[in-house]
C-alpha cells in the first residue's frame, strides 16, 4: 500500500518538482534575455547546461524534503559506494554536498557556530561543523534536509567522517554503517581488499534490514553500469578543458561535479552529463572559451574555496588564467574505471580503495604529473586547506617536486573549504596575484 | 640517552630497534621477535631541524614534531619504523616521511579497523597482526615462534597489571605526578623485562594508607607533555587519582589473558579487548562509560581534558564528554595543548582556580 507520505514524495519528485522548477528555469531565461551582458565580463558566454544542472539539483533537494517516512533515507559520505543503496530504494542525502551549498551561500559562519556552541572545536573540518549547526538547529539553506534512517560512512577521504557521523548517529538515534577501506601504501594487500568485501557484505545486510528490502545482483549490477557511465560522462566533460581555449573553467568544474556526487548511479545524472558534454565539444568546435582572453592555464589542487569561488574566478579571469584541470573533479572521473560489473564486489572493493585520497603521495605526485601534462599546464595552485588534513599534509612536497619534475610554477595557498572565518582574504589575493604576476 | 640505550641494547642483546609512532600497536610481537620499541610520541618541545615546515601548522605537532625529528636524523639509531593506522595525519606521515624524504630505513604500517568490533574488523586484524608478523620477523631476521609470542604476552600483561595496581593504588602511592608518570612512559622505550623489574619497586611503596592529600582529579587526554602541567596540579593541591591518557592509562590492558591456543587469535582477541579509544572510533557510548566508570571508582572530584590541538579524534569526543560529567554535575576543565615546552603562566593560573574550585565543592554523586 502506498502510503499519503510516499504518494506526495512521488508526486513532488516526478511532477510538482519538474514542473514547478522548470516553470522558474523559464521565468529565470526570460529576465536573462531582457538583461544585456556584461561586455566587460571576463568570463566566456555561461553554459546552458547551468539551468538544468540548478534544476536537477533543486529537485533532488526538494524531493529530500518528503523522502523520510515516504522511502528509506540514508545519509551519504562522497567516497562511499552509493551504487549499494540504489536498488534499495534509499534517498542519498550528501551532507558535504550540503555542507558546501551552505558555504557558496554564506552560511557556514552561523551554522558551523552552532556545532562550536556545543563543544566543537574551531580546529575540526568546517563540513563537519557545519552540517552538525545544521542538525542541531535545523537551519538549512536546502529549506529541509530529511531525517535519516540510516548513515553510511566511507573512510577512504579521511576519518574525519566517521567521527562527525557518530555525532549524527547519537544525535538522530539511527544506526551507522561503515567501509574502512585500508590506506594503500604501493600495493594493496590481498586481506585489506578482503576485508572491503567483507564490509560490503554488512552493508548489504544492515541495507536490506533498514529498507526491509531484498535486492538482486543483477539490480546492483544495473546500477553500477549507470555509474560507471556517469563516470566516464564526466570524465569527458573535464577532457574536454584539454582544447585551447578550455570551454569552461575548474570554477565552473566545482559546481557541475554536483550530480556525480550527489546522483551517481542514476539515469538522470547520466542524462546531465551527456547534456553538458555535449555542448562543452559544441563550444569546442566554435572556439567559445570558459575565459574570454585564456593566455595561461593552471592547474589546482584539493577542495575548491566554496565561498571565495566567485571572487577569486573572477581574479583569474581578469588577468587571462584559467584553471584548466583539478585534481579533486577529476577523482570523480577516475574511479568509474576500475568498476568491472562483471565482477561487480570485487571491483567496486578494488575500486573504492583506491580513490585519490586513499593511496600514498607517490601515487598523488604521479596524479598531478598527468594531469599537469595532459592539460598543458604551466603552473599549479595547491590549496593548503586547514578543513582537510588528508588532502593536505604532503602539499609542501607535491609542490618541491612538480616545480622539479615540470618546470611549472607552483603556489601553496593556505584557505578552508568552508569557513570563511579561517580565510585571510586580502592577504591570500595579494599573494595569489603576485603568483599570477610571474607569469608576465 | 635514549639513544645509548639502544645502542646498548643493540651491542649487548643484538636486538633491532623499531621506532614506533602513538598509539596501538602489537607490542607483544615485537618483544616476540627480539625487536626494542622506541615509541616517538613527537618528541616534545619545538619541532627541530630544516624540515619542520613539511607540514603545516594546522596539524598536530605529534606529526610536525616526528618528521622534523625523523629527517633531522633524531630516530637513525632504529632500524625502522612502524606507522600504525592511528589518525589522517599520522597515516599522512607514512607515506611523507619514506616517500618524500626523512626515513630511508624500513617503515611498516599497522593498519587497525575503525569503528566498532565487527566480524569484518575482527577478521581484518587477525589478517593484519599475521601480515605484520611476517613482515617483522623478516626484519628481525627471525622466525616468530609461538612460545616466545605467548611469553611476550603474558610479560606485557604483566607489566599492565602493575601499571593498573600503580594507577589504581595512586592515593596510596608516595610519589608526586611527575614522578609516577616519568616512571609510567619509561616502557615506551625501555626493554619490556626492565620495565617490569622498575614497575615492582613501585609497587612495593604502596603502601596501605592515604599518602595524597590533594584534591584528587580524572586527566583524559592524549600524552602527559608537558610533565610541568602535572607539576603545576600538585603545586595547586591536587593529583591525579584517574588516568586516561591514550600514551598511558588507556593502553592498559586490564582483559584476562587465555592461556592455550593460537597466540597471535590472542593477541587479536585482546585488540578487541582493549579500553575504548577515540583513536580507533570506538563507540562512543561505550567510552563514556568507561570515562564514568573510571571518575567513579577513582574517587575523583572533578574532570581535567588535556587535548592535543588539532587532534580531530579526541577533539570530537569533547563535547560528548562535556555533556556526560555536566549531566552529573562534575566539573569539567578542558586544556589544549601543543607538546610545548612549559605550560603557560596562563594555564597554571586555571589550573590552580579549577582545583580551588573543586577544594570548594563535594564530590558530586
Amino acid at each position: 500500500m502506498i502510503t499519503r507520505r510516499r504518494l506526495e514524495y512521488e508526486l513532488v519528485k516526478h511532477v510538482v518538482g519538474p514542473a514547478t522548477l522548470r516553470f522558474d528555469t523559464l521565468r529565470g531565461e526570460l529576465k536573462r534575455r531582457k538583461k544585456k551582458p556584461r561586455p566587460d565580463s571576463p568570463f566566456g558566454p555561461p553554459l546552458e547546461a547551468a539551468h538544468k544542472l540548478k534544476e536537477l539539483m533543486s529537485l533532488h533537494y526538494l524531493a529530500g524534503r518528503y523522502a523520510d517516512g515516504a522511502v528509506p533515507v540514508a545519509w551519504v559520505t562522497s567516497g562511499f559506494p552509493v551504487e549499494f543503496l540504489r536498488p534499495f530504494g534509499f534517498h542519498a542525502v550528501y551532507p558535504e554536498n550540503h555542507a558546501a551549498l551552505c558555504s557558496a551561500q554564506k552560511q557556514v559562519p552561523e551554522l558551523a557556530s552552532a556545532a562550536e556552541a556545543e563543544g566543537y572545536a574551531t580546529d575540526l573540518c568546517s563540513y563537519a561543523r557545519c552540517d552538525l549547526g545544521s542538525a542541531f538547529t535545523g537551519k538549512t539553506p536546502v529549506g529541509r534536509l530529511p531525517k535519516p534512517d540510516l548513515l553510511c560512512c566511507c573512510t577512504n577521504i579521511c576519518q574525519t567522517l566517521l567521527y562527525w557521523y557518530r555525532a549524527l548517529a547519537t544525535h538522530f538515534n539511527v544506526p551507522l554503517v561503515l567501509i574502512d577501506p585500508p590506506f594503500v601504501y604501493g600495493k594493496a594487500k590481498p586481506h585489506h581488499h578482503q576485508y572491503i568485501l567483507d564490509q560490503m557484505e554488512e552493508l548489504l545486510a544492515e541495507a536490506a534490514r533498514v529498507s526491509r528490502k531484498q535486492v538482486s545482483l543483477a539490480e546492483l549490477v544495473e546500477v553500477m553500469h549507470l555509474a560507471r557511465e556517469g563516470t566516464a560522462l564526466w570524465g569527458e566533460c573535464l577532457d574536454a578543458s584539454r582544447n585551447r581555449p578550455a570551454p569552461w573553467t575548474g570554477f565552473d568544474g566545482f559546481v557541475h561535479i554536483g550530480p556525480i556526487v550527489a546522483l551517481r548511479g542514476t539515469k538522470e545524472c547520466n542524462a546531465y552529463y551527456r547534456l553538458l558534454r555535449d555542448e562543452l565539444h559544441d563550444r569546442v568546435k566554435k572556439g567559445i572559451g570558459g575565459i574570454k582572453n585564456e593566455r595561461h592555464r593552471l592547474m589546482w589542487d584539493n577542495l575548491p574555496i566554496w565561498y571565495g569561488l566567485r571572487e577569486l574566478s573572477t581574479l583569474l579571469a581578469e588577468r587571462g588564467f584559467n584553471f584548466v584541470c583539478t585534481s579533486y573533479t577529476n577523482a570523480w572521473a577516475e574511479g568509474g574505471a576500475l568498476v568491472d560489473p562483471s565482477q561487480p564486489m570485487a571491483s567496486m572493493a578494488r575500486a573504492y580503495s583506491h580513490v585519490l585520497l586513499n593511496q600514498d603521495l607517490k601515487n598523488r605526485l604521479s596524479v598531478l604529473e598527468r594531469l599537469a601534462r595532459t592539460y598543458e599546464v604551466e603552473g599549479a595552485v595547491l590549496h593548503s586547506d586547514r578543513s582537510c588534513k588528508p588532502y593536505s599534509v604532503g602539499q609542501i612536497d607535491l609542490k618541491d617536486r612538480l616545480q622539479k619534475a615540470l618546470g611549472i610554477r607552483v603556489l601553496l595557498f593556505e584557505a578552508d573549504h568552508a569557513d570563511p572565518r579561517a580565510y585571510a582574504k586580502e592577504p591570500a589575493e595579494n599573494r595569489l596575484t603576485a603568483f599570477l604576476e610571474s607569469f608576465a | 640517552m635514549r639513544n645509548a640505550y639502544i645502542a646498548n641494547q643493540k651491542s649487548a642483546h643484538g636486538r633491532k630497534a623499531l621506532a614506533v609512532l602513538p598509539i596501538h600497536y602489537p607490542k607483544e610481537l615485537l618483544t616476540a621477535l627480539d625487536i626494542l620499541a622506541v615509541e616517538l610520541w613527537g618528541p616534545p618541545g619545538p619541532p627541530r631541524g630544516p624540515d619542520a615546515g613539511r607540514v603545516q601548522t594546522y596539524v598536530c605537532s605529534i606529526v610536525r614534531n616526528a618528521l622534523a625529528f625523523m629527517a633531522a636524523g633524531g630516530a637513525d639509531a632504529a632500524d625502522g619504523v612502524l606507522f600504525p593506522h592511528t589518525c589522517d595525519s599520522i597515516q599522512g606521515l607514512a607515506t611523507v616521511a619514506p616517500d618524500m624524504g626523512g626515513w630511508t630505513k624500513p617503515a611498516f604500517t599497522f593498519q587497525h579497523p575503525k569503528g566498532s568490533s565487527r566480524p569484518s574488523a575482527r577478521t581484518f586484524v587477525a589478517a593484519e597482526l599475521r601480515s605484520l608478523a611476517e613482515e617483522l620477523a623478516a626484519f628481525a631476521g627471525r622466525s616468530l615462534e609461538p612460545e616466545r609470542l605467548w611469553a611476550a604476552l603474558r610479560l606485557h600483561r604483566e607489566i599492565d597489571r602493575l601499571r593498573a595496581e600503580l594507577l589504581d593504588g595512586r592515593t596510596r602511592l608516595p610519589m608526586t605526578d611527575p614522578e609516577l608518570y616519568r616512571l609510567l612512559r619509561r616502557g615506551e622505550f625501555l626493554w619490556p623485562e626492565e620495565h617490569l623489574a622498575e614497575l615492582r619497586t613501585a609497587r612495593d611503596a604502596l603502601g596501605d594508607d592515604a599518602a595524597q592529600s590533594g584534591v584528587p582529579v580524572m586527566i583524559t587526554g592524549y600524552v602527559p607533555e608537558p610533565l610541568s602541567l602535572l607539576e603545576a596540579l600538585n603545586d595547586a593541591g591536587a593529583y591525579v587519582c584517574g588516568d586516561d591518557y591514550a600514551a598511558v592509562g588507556r593502553r592498559v590492558q586490564r582483559a584476562l589473558l587465555g592461556t592455550a591456543g593460537d597466540p597471535l587469535a590472542e593477541l587479536s582477541r585482546q585488540y578487541f579487548l582493549a579500553s575504548p579509544c577515540s583513536t580507533r572510533s570506538a563507540d562512543q557510548s561505550a567510552r563514556l562509560r568507561y570515562l564514568t566508570d573510571l571518575f567513579d571508582r577513582s574517587g575523583a572530584r572533578g574532570v581535567i581534558v588535556h587535548v592535543l590541538k588539532f587532534c580531530e579524534p579526541e577533539l570530537f569526543d569533547i563535547p560528548a564528554i562535556r555533556r556526560t560529567f555536566a549531566a552529573r554535575k562534575v566539573p569539567v576543565l578542558v586544556v589544549e595543548g601543543e607538546l610545548e615546552p612549559e605550560i603557560s603562566g596562563q594555564l597554571v593560573t586555571r589550573l590552580e582556580a579549577f582545583v580551588e574550585l573543586l577544594g570548594q565543592t563535594r564530590r558530586a554523586a
